[in-house]
Parts: C-alpha cells; sequence; structure tokens
C-alpha cells in the first residue's frame, strides 16, 4: 500500500543544565572522568560537555571523542547515559514526523492491520477533500469482486465517493448501513451510496427507511418489514465498510446537519459522548453510550459493525482528535485514514511519542533555544512589575491619568467621566501596552483595570473603575474575547448590578484567523480594540444613550477585521522564558497576542507577500465594494520596527488603491503590543458615515491623541 | 441521619486547604506542561485566604450559607486569573443553595454540590470535552445526583461524586484545550491531565472524606 514517506527531522534539546547537575550528584555510577580536562562552565560533567557537543555543535561521535580525548565507544556510553538521564532528550516536531513514523505507531497501538497518514498541509485543497481521494486509492485497492461495501455519510465519505474510480469489477454493489435522511446537506446517507454507486459502477442498495424515527414502536415495525428486513440483511454481511468519525463538539458538523435532531444531541445521556459513528454514540473510551435514540435509530448496531472483516475509517483534523482517538480505542476501525498532525496528537494523547522505539538513535538537526536561553530583559522584580510600571506610567502622564485610592489597579480618566455619560471601562492582561490603559481619557476609554502579564485582572479593580466612572447612564465594558476576561469582568458586572449599576458587555471579535468565520463569536479581540474603543469612546463623549453606544461597539467590532504574522516569541518576565518556539526563518501567521497557534506556519517570506496573504485573509470577509471606505492600523507586536512597518503600509495601500477601496485614515506604529514578540498585525476598519464621523471625533488620551 | 454543621463546613475547607498546600507542587507541575505553572500556587493563595479567613468565623453565630460566602469572598479577593472566579463561583453558588438553612441535612448537602457544579459551568462556559475542570466538575454532578437518586447516603453519594471527579480529570488527558490559557497550546496539551480538572478532583475527593467523617 502507497504510504507516503517523508524524511523526519528531530531536534535535540538540551535539559536546564542546573537540574542535569543536580541528578548528577549523587549518582554513584557516574562515569569516569574525561581524559581531557572538562572545559569549567560544564563544571566536572563530562556528560555535560559532550552532550552539548553533541547537541549544541552538531559534532559527531568521532569528532567528540577527538575533542574530549577519549575514545568513540565512551562517547557513546556518555551519550547514552546523558539521555537516559534527560541531559539530552530527542524530540520531534509534529510537522517534521514523518507521517509513516506516525502510521506505524498507530497501527502498532490500535491493532490496525493498515494505516495511512496524508500530511496535514497540503497543496490548496482542504483536508476532506485529500482525505477522501486517499480513501478512495485504498478502497479501490482492496475491493475485489462481489464484493459488497458498505458506507456511512459525511463530508468525508462523499468526498471518498466522488473520488473513487471505475473499477470495472463484477457484481460490486453499495449497502447503505444507516436508515436515510432528508436533511438538506449533501452528505446523506442516500446521496453516499448512490454516489459511491455510480463512481465504482457498482449497484446500490439502499434502505427503505429513515435513519431515526419518532418512536422504539415504529422502529421495530419498519424493521418487521420485509423489504426493509432484506436491506438489512444485506447490510449485515457487507464484506467491508467506509465510515467517517464524527465528533461531538459543538463546532462538529451533526450539529448543524441535521441529520441527527439537535433536541436529541442535546440528551443529558448523551453529553458525556464523544464521537459518532454510522450514527451510533461512543464515549472517550469507545464504549456505546446508551441513549434515547438507541431505539429510535434504525442502522448498523456498533456490535454489528465490528462483525464486519474490513472498516476503514477515514477521518482527520484536529478537532475529530478526540473522537478518533475513542473510535479506536473501540477497536471499530481496523484500517484508519487520517493526517500527520492528527495522528500525532493521538499518540501524544495516548502518551506514546516516547516509546516510538524507532526514533532512538536518530540524529538532529539543531538545538532549539526555548528553555535553555534566558531573555534579557530591564526590569527590577518581576512580582512587582505591574505596580512599578504603573507608577511610572502616572508619573509620566498625570495629566490624563489616576490611580485610584485604594485599587491601584483601576486606572481612570483624569478628564472623563462625568454626569448623564455612558462610562466607558476597558481592561485586561498587562503586555500589550499601550493596550489597554493607554486609550484612557477625554472622548475614549474612561478607566481601565489593568491585571498581571497576560491574565486577567480580578473582579475588584474591574468593579472600582465601574463605580468610579459611573454617570448615571450605565456603564460599557469594553475588552477582547478570552475566557479568563469574560469571567472577571462578568463577575464584576453581576456585583456593580448589585449596587444598582447598570453594565453591559461588547466583546472585541476581531481576530479573523483566531476561529472561522461560522465561530465568530469564538473569536480574539486584538488589535482592532483601538477602532472598537475608539468609535465607542466617541459616542459616550457625544453623550449617546446607552442602547446607541452599544449599538456602535457592536457594530464596530463587526466591520473590524485583524490578521497578525509572528516572527520570533515574546518571553514572560516571570519566566524569562520564549513562550513558543519558531524557526529561525519561520513565522506564523494568525498568531495571537499571547502565542496562541495561528493559522499557517510557514517560510519567511517578503513584506509584500506576507501583506498580501494576510490582505487575503481579510477581504475574503470583509464585503467592501469598489468605492468604500476603510481606516488602516498598521501595528507592530513589540519588536517589530517603524521601518518594516511603513514598507508594509506601502503595500496595503497600493492593495487598497487598485480594489477602489479609499483610505480615510491611517495609524502605523505600536498600538497593541505582545512585550517583545516580533512581527504585526494589519486591522481595517470598514468605515461608513457614521462609524467615520466617530473615528474623527477629538480625543486626548496618554498614548493616543485624535482630532 | 447525618446533618451537617457550619462547623463541619469549616473543618471541611480548612482539611481542602490542607490538602491544597500538600499537592501545590503536583497541581503547579501539571499547569507548567500546558500553562504557566501557577495554578498550585494559585490555589494555594486562595484556599490559604480562605483558611484565614473562617478560622476567624465564629461558627456558634454563623449559618452554613454564611461559610461559605466567607469562603467566596476571600477566595474571590486573593485569586484573580480563571481559578479566582471559578471557584469563587462555586462557593457562593453553594452560599445561595444553602441560604436560609440551619444545619445541611443530606438533600441539602446534594443541592448545594449541585449548585457548586453548575457555578463552574456558567460562569467558565465551558462545555464537557473542552479539558478544563468542568470536565470533573460535571461527571462529579451527575454521579452524586444518581446516587441521590437510588437513596444512597450522604457519605456514599459524596463517595460516587470523588470517584466520578477523579475519572473525569483522567479523562481530560485525552482531551485537546480549547478554552481558557491553555487552549494557545492546541494539540501540544494533549497527554496531560488538565491541571483545573486534577484540582477538582482533589477537593471533591477531600469533602467527601471530610463530610463522611461529620
Amino acid at each position: 500500500m502507497a504510504t507516503i514517506f517523508k524524511s523526519g527531522k528531530t531536534i535535540v534539546k538540551m535539559a536546564n543544565m542546573n537540574s542535569a547537575i543536580a541528578r548528577r550528584s549523587g549518582n554513584s555510577g557516574r562515569p569516569q572522568p574525561a581524559a581531557a580536562p572538562v572545559p569549567l562552565r560544564f563544571r566536572d560533567d563530562p556528560l555535560l560537555w559532550a552532550g552539548w557537543l553533541y547537541a549544541h555543535d552538531g559534532m559527531t561521535q568521532n569528532e567528540i571523542a577527538k575533542a574530549m580525548g577519549i575514545s568513540r565507544a565512551t562517547v557513546n556510553n556518555y551519550l547514552a547515559e546523558a539521555r537516559s538521564r534527560g541531559i539530552v532528550t530527542l524530540t520531534m516536531e509534529t510537522s517534521r514526523l514523518s507521517e509513516f513514523m506516525i502510521a506505524q505507531a498507530l497501527m502498532e497501538r490500535f491493532d490496525l492491520s493498515d494505516c495511512i497518514v496524508v500530511p496535514s498541509a497540503g497543496e490548496g485543497r482542504s483536508l476532506i477533500d485529500r482525505l477522501g481521494e486517499t480513501g478512495a486509492r485504498v478502497l479501490e485497492r482492496l475491493i475485489r469482486p462481489g464484493d459488497a461495501i458498505g458506507i456511512s455519510w459525511g463530508r468525508t465519505m462523499i468526498s471518498l465517493a466522488r473520488n473513487i474510480s471505475h473499477l470495472r469489477l463484477p457484481d460490486l454493489s453499495v449497502v447503505q448501513v444507516t436508515g436515510g435522511s432528508t436533511a438538506p446537506v449533501d452528505f446523506t446517507p442516500e446521496l453516499c451510496v448512490s454516489q459511491l454507486a455510480t463512481s465504482l459502477g457498482a449497484r446500490s442498495i439502499n434502505i427503505s427507511a429513515p435513519a431515526v424515527v419518532s418512536s422504539p414502536a415504529v422502529r421495530d415495525i419498519l424493521m418487521g418489514e420485509p423489504l426493509v428486513r432484506d436491506q438489512f440483511e444485506m447490510a449485515r454481511k457487507t464484506d467491508k465498510i467506509v465510515f467517517g468519525i464524527c465528533s461531538t463538539r459543538p463546532e462538529s458538523s451533526i450539529h448543524a446537519s441535521g441529520l441527527i435532531q439537535r433536541e436529541d444531541l442535546k440528551h443529558p445521556s448523551l453529553q458525556r459522548s464523544t464521537a459518532v459513528i454510522a450514527g451510533r454514540f461512543i464515549d472517550d473510551r469507545g464504549k456505546p453510550v446508551r441513549g434515547p435514540l438507541d431505539d429510535r435509530t434504525i442502522g448498523l448496531t456498533l456490535e454489528e459493525l465490528r462483525e464486519i472483516k474490513l472498516r476503514i475509517a477515514v477521518a482527520g483534523g484536529a478537532e475529530k482528535t478526540t473522537a478518533i482517538l475513542a473510535a479506536l480505542r473501540g477497536r471499530y476501525a481496523n484500517v484508519l485514514i487520517t493526517d500527520a498532525d492528527t495522528g500525532h496528537s493521538i499518540l501524544q494523547a495516548e502518551g506514546v511519542p516516547e516509546s516510538l522505539g524507532m526514533l532512538k538513535g536518530t540524529r538532529r538537526t539543531q538545538v532549539q533555544g526555548g528553555n535553555l536561553v534566558k531573555t534579557k530583559k530591564l526590569i527590577n522584580d518581576a512580582t512587582n512589575i505591574i505596580e512599578e510600571m504603573l507608577d511610572g506610567m502616572i508619573a509620566a502622564h498625570p495629566k490624563h491619568l489616576r490611580q485610584l485610592e485604594g485599587s491601584p489597579r483601576s486606572i481612570v480618566a483624569v478628564d472623563g467621566p462625568r454626569e448623564g455619560k455612558v462610562g466607558i471601562v476597558v481592561g485586561g492582561g498587562s503586555g500589550h501596552e499601550p493596550t489597554f490603559v493607554g486609550y484612557v481619557g477625554k472622548g475614549l476609554a474612561d478607566a481601565c483595570a489593568i491585571g498581571n502579564v497576560f491574565a486577567s485582572p480580578p473582579p475588584d479593580p474591574i468593579l472600582e473603575c465601574t463605580k468610579a466612572v459611573d454617570g448615571g447612564a450605565g456603564v460599557l465594558y469594553l475588552y477582547g474575547n478570552y475566557a479568563g476576561d469574560v469571567m472577571n469582568f462578568d463577575m464584576a458586572a453581576e456585583m456593580a448590578a448589585m449596587e444598582n449599576i447598570e453594565v453591559r458587555t461588547v466583546l472585541s471579535t476581531d481576530d479573523v484567523a483566531s476561529a472561522p468565520l461560522d465561530q465568530k463569536e469564538k473569536r480574539r479581540g486584538v488589535a482592532g480594540n483601538f477602532f472598537i474603543f475608539k468609535v465607542t469612546g466617541a459616542a459616550a463623549d457625544k453623550m449617546w444613550s446607552m442602547d446607541e453606544c452599544e449599538r456602535i461597539a457592536k457594530k464596530a467590532n463587526s466591520r473590524t477585521f485583524t490578521v497578525g504574522v509572528a516572527l520570533a516569541p515574546c518571553s514572560l518576565p516571570q519566566t524569562l522564558r520564549h513562550n513558543f518556539e519558531l524557526g529561525p526563518t519561520e513565522m506564523e501567521i494568525g498568531m495571537g497576542i499571547h502565542g496562541e497557534p495561528g493559522v499557517t506556519r510557514e517560510p519567511l517570506r517578503t513584506a509584500d507577500e506576507v501583506t498580501d496573504d494576510i490582505l487575503e485573509r481579510i477581504f475574503a470577509e470583509m464585503d467592501a465594494p469598489e468605492g468604500s471606505k476603510v481606516a488602516v492600523l498598521v501595528n507592530s507586536l513589540g519588536s517589530t520596527p517603524l521601518m518594516e512597518l511603513y514598507v508594509i503600509n506601502r503595500r496595503v495601500a497600493e492593495r487598497l488603491e487598485r480594489k477602489g477601496i479609499s483610505v480615510h485614515a491611517t495609524w502605523v506604529g505600536t498600538y497593541c503590543s505582545s512585550l517583545e514578540m516580533a512581527g504585526m498585525s494589519i486591522t481595517l476598519i470598514h468605515l461608513d458615515d457614521e462609524l467615520t464621523e466617530l473615528l474623527d471625533h477629538p480625543c486626548d488620551c496618554a498614548m493616543f491623541r485624535a482630532g | 441521619m447525618t446533618t451537617i454543621t457550619s462547623q463541619n463546613l469549616v473543618d471541611m475547607f480548612l482539611a481542602i486547604a490542607g490538602a491544597i498546600e500538600e499537592k501545590k507542587d503536583h497541581l503547579s507541575e501539571l499547569d507548567g506542561v500546558i500553562g504557566d505553572a501557577d495554578h498550585g500556587v494559585t490555589m494555594h493563595i486562595g484556599f490559604s485566604a480562605v483558611k484565614n479567613a473562617l478560622t476567624g468565623l465564629d461558627t456558634g453565630e454563623s449559618d452554613p450559607a454564611t461559610v461559605f460566602n466567607t469562603a467566596a469572598k476571600s477566595f474571590l479577593n486573593a485569586v484573580g486569573a480563571s481559578s479566582g472566579p471559578l471557584y469563587a463561583t462555586a462557593f457562593m453558588r453553594a452560599g445561595a443553595a444553602a441560604k436560609g438553612k440551619g444545619d445541611l441535612d443530606r438533600d441539602a448537602m446534594i443541592e448545594v454540590f449541585g449548585a457548586m457544579a453548575k457555578g463552574i459551568q456558567d460562569r467558565g462556559k465551558a462545555e464537557r470535552g473542552d479539558k478544563t475542570m468542568v470536565d470533573a466538575w460535571a461527571p462529579a454532578a451527575e454521579a452524586i445526583a444518581e446516587a441521590a437518586e437510588r437513596g444512597a447516603p450522604l457519605a456514599e453519594c459524596f463517595d460516587a461524586a470523588a470517584k466520578a471527579a477523579e475519572e473525569g480529570a483522567e479523562a481530560t488527558k485525552a482531551m485537546r484545550a480549547s478554552k481558557g490559557r491553555a487552549s494557545r497550546l492546541g494539540e501540544r496539551s494533549l497527554g496531560h491531565m488538565d491541571p483545573g480538572a486534577a484540582s477538582t478532583a482533589l477537593i471533591v475527593g477531600v469533602m467527601a472524606k471530610s463530610l463522611a467523617a461529620a
């Protein structure tokens, strides 16, 4: 069977030196001292020295032997010892772990007779499409004359059915294994069966009954019908079955497809299910989950499914990881077709990577700095860094900002809150300066609650801000959509309600790359806050009502689009370690402002190419025809300099002009940072007359001025 | 029939604080893999505050609701981030469920537990399978409700909850974080227990033990 080979690259990491030394002391079985004197920095530890030469300097064992003045066999022993003690560890990066090795490991772990792993990213085609095609190739090789082939339903299945070739084999039949559905999707059981039969040139055998019926009695009657009974006999006698694996997670298409009713899916007994296979539910261990649908489902049972000799599961994608794992644990499939990232995730969840025996002895290519190198920062005391930052900030901007007495992490505009005006409170974790506190001032936010680095403020300072800016017209919370912030701000809102202050909340969700369009409400808020705060602050300053302020904030959010790119990681003051790793020539498009994974990681390209890539992602969602008007924000994530930002803005302006979109205003600089991360983001807000007027309204803040 | 007094509840919180202190390094270690290694420390700070606040409480004068509310308030003021509002909400809802009641009988105590689990879920807006503490709380709440329905005594009900929380925490190893700060790790979170689910299993376990002794 065609398994795709790709050479795997491994990375050798050196463990933290101190812990390696700690582990060494007290071990009586340590090797003899080396012949050449161990350089001082290795503190008399030949293992550490050998490990360093191997991992960091990339020397061969012969070279190390020469450098240390010992035999190659001793070097070999040292390295083996260094590895067993964790001084040198071998790790493999998902992207580089070859598909073949993942397939092998999956086969061993889950008793599969075969496993095909396709690359996770590929040639501009969707994963479903590539999985379907690979599934088709596999099935073609396995079909024999006279076979009866069962197929379930789903997007991957219809893709497989479309991709399979006409085999010109005699007496083939394709059998439906569940009842049917009239759901308005193009991957119902009937469609999958008839498509596969047509493509193969086979007879199709449908089941003339719905997959889910209204009551057990109806099911019994239908199953008793001779026609249905015969069709079912055929289903049970299939030689081969191909099926998809559906997750029960909220984002899964099973909820939207209509194949199973939403009310049924919400039944409490199904809350613990993890996956659906051919209409049957299983839990995370692969055990069947009994539910209200069991007696109302017309289709093969899980036991019957497992009786089929060849069971080919075709499924992939990060969101399906737990579902596929559950199906594999239950041994429902004996052939699996999936993608590399998903396969790797499944193995990781099972704790397999450590035992990937075949990785032993593989050479590395580079040392990843991450946990080895401490970053440089000008700080005094990491635990006190927020207080010191605020002291300096207040000292610099006494005309704009003041700390609330007794609540130093509540920063209020000196000239902002007033009677009858809707109060605007923003806030979130620190480390994004000038976001959020920089936007506190007249015509913008009235107050900001300050959290620790990358961590939400607790409810208390938020509540204090709320009380301080309440002018009797209510208070509007504006902040980015992050789980921690939502919890703390919600609690503050509840507490404020107890003090009779009306609080409403609008979350910013401008980060296009953080979730697909159909899950827009899950997206994170990033640099687009700048525009959302600006126009809402203006509306409040113009004494608009709470309803109007809320409306404008929502409108601004729905018309603001940001995509970023990261070139190098940032590090937290508390740890001084990179909070993620990015290869020396890599970039990650769509990465979040705390290092959240983005959409693609690829080799660094030119400014224009990266700008084009980002703009395409924005244009795909911004419904702005020729003649529209936008405002532009080209924002540094921390260490990317103005020079590069202007180069990027040049391209942004060029592309907008060619699209016939006019630029009302442009901001270039650091407006929403991620500590010292290298990279930038581009934000466009699609303006209309109302938003334009509010954007132009004067404001005066510590770190920003307009009008 | 067992009833739970304010003093029993204070003892329970003190036992939790003790267990957290003992396990704080372990919790931080779990968090180090998929978070910022502070969960143990955060929980320790939170429950130390609870301990201090409750030690000063006159249990003769305070009803169970007051015990829960005192715990909630002290925990929230001491801890920000995510654990703060989550556990504080649990205790607050417990307080609301116990409001106006004297000693808590079996049914009232089970109701209190259900309210805690629901509070966590409402506050965090997480679903089961998101790899959060809900993956320990939700099965625990289910288990206690099931046990209560079949008429099991209080200790047995809480034992069932503790066992379910334990299993739920274990199951998070196979999950991929999609909520909170760990979500930025995506698949790298696989294979590791969620620290919040782990602390939940620990707390529910101690609750079971402590209430059985009451």
